[in-house]
């Protein structure tokens, strides 16, 4: 009996384990196996815009189903960004969930067949008549994870983009003007480097060198660039003359001091902190910093679209997603189309959040205004181009990478040119391949 | 097994003389301390049999991971490795990392063990020598992670406590310490000696205390200085002891993780890349989980080749030790 016994834990715990990782070979989409919860995980602060309009859009939500109840569990982005593909396999996953829009992220889950097609409810319920252009081309993604194409896969319910924040106390201090094209912007850095300030705010260790490199791209390429950089339109050649002459003169403003030599490990904080106590006059990165910046920086400041340009660095914000194992997915396609109303977006707009279909007049603080006027304006003209690392997974690292070899001198354009393209073209077959 | 418990029941039931002899030919001593292995074998494959067994077997698919399919690579995975320029960097740097947490540590703490025990132990108290242990010691019990914010700080290019003393002296343009890839490594080298430090200079007092004094007393005696002494007395002593600081201490190394993560994340340039941060970016950030685990296979086979290798060394010393007595 012992021996059996034995036997016995042996095998249960073999089968535990295997539990543990076995397939679960449940088919989403189809009705809703729970109809009394909504579970919902997301990484936004109470205090963000986003927390609050959310907080609103859930309010809605209970007043309009008293029968539910609605969980809402805190995450935070490293934990669902690493976590996501091992813990959506199993059953414990969430109604709806805020995930990172992209090829690397989202469309990796699509692709990976762990989350719920939403081209049905989009249609129905008009997200796809609110949401257009650049906008829609983050909710789609192909069978091979690609965005622009295919089912509807998530739903945005805010923006971001990359503009210029400056410190208008120096630009006044030194007679600057607000450029408007590139040449402006340079006279004014050259400007500021002669009277010994380092213009440019910057981070080589981290995401904004990458980001000033794609602006310097789009400003000198187009919309066919973008598609074929980020959707695989057609093959790149990164010695191009709109990427060579944007690698050129990222490297001329290195070499002119226009950025700190010693940027190179330094991270998006130290570039944030350096702005905000005015060490430099210019810093070019996100809408994200918007809330930050109006809480900390002492000085007048203000922002503006990188001059110039009709492209920005940008994109719909983080999606709504229903995961495949969801139980209730028809009460979460519910939830996100209360996140799209007029009552949810200006909650958005008030705090500054770029909502994706909002109205900037409503808003009475001033900054608020300009940078949601501002982001209004890339919408209008169609012009978010996304961000640097999204075509292939793990391009951030190389982007990283290959721009701090610039920063430290240890290699020409043309070399950072080759390994972008050579990293870039291995992600992209590898991605082709399925 | 349950085969045998069947012939055991029937060998009793038979009841015969011989029977009973079988039974107890079969049945040693320390069968019956089988079930008390069994927690320890559960936990033994759960944690770590079984996912050793699945990394190897999705070492040979190339998977993006989540209920993507899988598809078989064979040793597709392995063969591009050999081929990976980052690959043979990371196992480089595991050699710097070798220098930083075993070789230097090691070193440089037999000697302060000894000078701690044998003259500021002697000369001031014992007391002096504990409190000395114990700030040595300190950096291994910090979280890394705290340990890596505050270096970072130390460290930082621009607004780092280093930086700013060296400006302070003069130095127009002070090494940019983490940013360039030719300080990066030995940077990190530095920190990982600091945190490593304490490590042997506990073991090896401890092993110290072991010493039989008068071995001291007799070569002061015969004229032995402070160095003839701790080479003669001190170092063959407590080999045992730097035998499994060696082998705890490169273990470690060649899989150290969490200081590369907080300090660099293997830049810049890919000058600080380990074994263990290049498996996890293929397997988390370009979701190649197929060639981080070929990654993570290799690093396994290479730390059991090596451990295999410092505990023959050490059998081989304690037999060689055992026959000159």
């Amino acid at each position: 009996m012992k021996h059996k016994r034995t036997m016995t834990a042996v095998a249960a715990a073999m089968a535990g384990a295997l539990a543990l990782t076995g397939c679960t070979g449940q088919s989403g989409g189809g009705g809703d196996t729970d109809d009394s919860t909504l579970t919902i995980w997301h990484y936004e602060n109470e205090d963000s815009a986003m927390g609050k309009a959310w907080a609103e859009a859930i309010k809605i939500f209970e007043e309009e189903n008293p029968d539910v109840t609605v969980d809402v569990e805190k995450q935070t982005f490293e934990q669902i960004q690493k976590n996501a593909k091992i813990v959506l396999t199993g059953d414990d996953v969430p109604d709806v969930m805020e995930f990172n829009k992209g090829n690397a992220t989202a469309g990796q889950l699509a692709a990976q067949g762990l989350l719920t097609p939403l081209t049905d409810a989009a249609t129905e319920r008009g997200w796809d008549e609110k949401l257009t252009g650049s906008l829609a081309t983050t909710a789609t993604y192909d069978e091979q994870g690609r965005m622009g194409s295919g089912e509807w896969y998530g739903v945005p319910n805010y923006g971001e983009f990359v503009g210029v924040y400056y410190n208008k106390d120096m630009f006044a201090e030194h007679g600057l003007e607000v450029p408007t094209n590139l040449d402006e912007l340079e006279d004014v850095l050259a400007a500021f480097k002669k009277e010994g300030i380092t213009p440019l705010a910057e981070a080589g260790a981290e995401y904004p060198l990458g980001q000033l490199w794609y602006e310097l791209v789009l400003a000198y390429g187009d919309r066919a660039l973008v598609d074929d950089y980020q959707l695989f339109a057609n093959d790149v050649d990164f010695h191009n003359d709109a990427m060579t002459k944007a690698t050129e003169k990222l490297d001329e403003w290195i070499e002119k001091g226009y950025i700190a030599s010693d940027s190179a490990a330094l991270t998006a904080e130290d570039m944030g902190v350096s702005f905000i106590d005015g060490t430099y006059p210019l810093m070019v990165s996100g809408s994200w910093w918007f809330g930050r910046l109006a809480t900390e920086v002492e000085a007048d400041w203000g922002q503006f679209n990188f001059p110039g340009n009709t492209l920005h660095t940008g994109s719909s914000g983080n999606l709504w997603v229903v995961p495949a194992n969801a139980d209730s997915p028809s009460l979460a396609e519910e939830f996100i189309d209360i996140t799209l109303r007029p009552e949810v977006q200006n909650v958005l707009a008030a705090e500054g959040g770029l909502p994706v279909a909002g109205d900037a007049s409503v808003i009475e603080d001033e900054r608020t205004r300009e940078l949601t006027e501002n982001f209004q304006a890339i919408l209008d003209a169609d012009g978010l181009a996304f961000y640097p690392d999204w075509p292939v997974a793990g391009y951030y690292d190389v982007i990283v990478s290959e721009l701090q070899s610039l920063v430290n001198r240890s290699k020409t354009p043309d070399e950072v040119l080759d390994g972008l393209q050579s990293s870039y073209d291995e992600g992209k077959a590898d991605l082709l391949d399925g | 097994m349950a085969d045998s418990t069947l012939t055991e029941r029937r060998s009793r039931a038979s009841g015969g003389p011989r029977a009973q002899g079988g039974t107890r030919r079969r049945r040693p001593d320390w069968v019956g301390y089988l079930p008390y292995l069994l927690p320890g074998a559960i936990a033994f494959i759960v944690v770590i049999g079984y996912p050793l067994v699945t990394n190897v077997y999705f070492s040979l698919f190339k998977w993006r991971g989540g209920m993507a399919p899988l598809r078989w690579n064979g040793l597709g995975n392995y063969a591009d490795l050999m081929g990976d320029d980052k690959f043979w960097t990371s196992f480089g740097n595991s050699l710097a990392m070798i220098v930083a947490m075993v070789l230097v540590p090691t070193l440089l703490g037999l000697v302060l063990a000894a000078v701690l025990f044998d003259y500021l132990g002697r000369r001031f108290g014992a007391q002096v020598s504990s409190v000395l242990r114990a700030t040595y010691y300190l950096p291994q019990i910090l979280p890394v992670a705290v340990a890596g914010v505050l270096w970072n700080w130390i460290l930082n290019s621009q607004t780092g406590a280093l930086n700013e003393i060296l400006r302070g002296m003069g130095i127009a343009s002070p090494p940019n310490w983490l940013g360039d890839p030719t300080t990066a490594l030995p940077s990190v080298m530095l920190v990982l000696i600091w945190v490593q430090m304490g490590y042997p200079v506990v073991i090896f007092m401890a092993a110290l205390q072991r010493v039989d004094p008068e071995l001291y007393e007799a070569a002061e005696l015969d004229g032995a200085g402070w160095w003839d002494r701790f080479r003669a007395i001190t170092v063959p002593q407590i080999r045992p002891e730097t035998f499994v600081v060696t082998l705890t201490c490169t273990v470690a190394a060649l899989k150290v993780f969490g200081p590369i993560y907080v300090l660099t994340r293997g830049g810049p340039e890919s000058s600080t890349l380990v074994p263990s941060y290049y498996s996890y970016l293929s397997f988390f950030d370009k979701s190649q989980v197929g060639y981080g685990s070929a990654i993570a296979t290799v690093l396994t086979l290479v730390i059991v080749v090596v451990a295999v290798i410092i505990l023959g060394l050490q059998n081989r010393a304690e037999r060689r030790e055992r026959e000159g007595i």
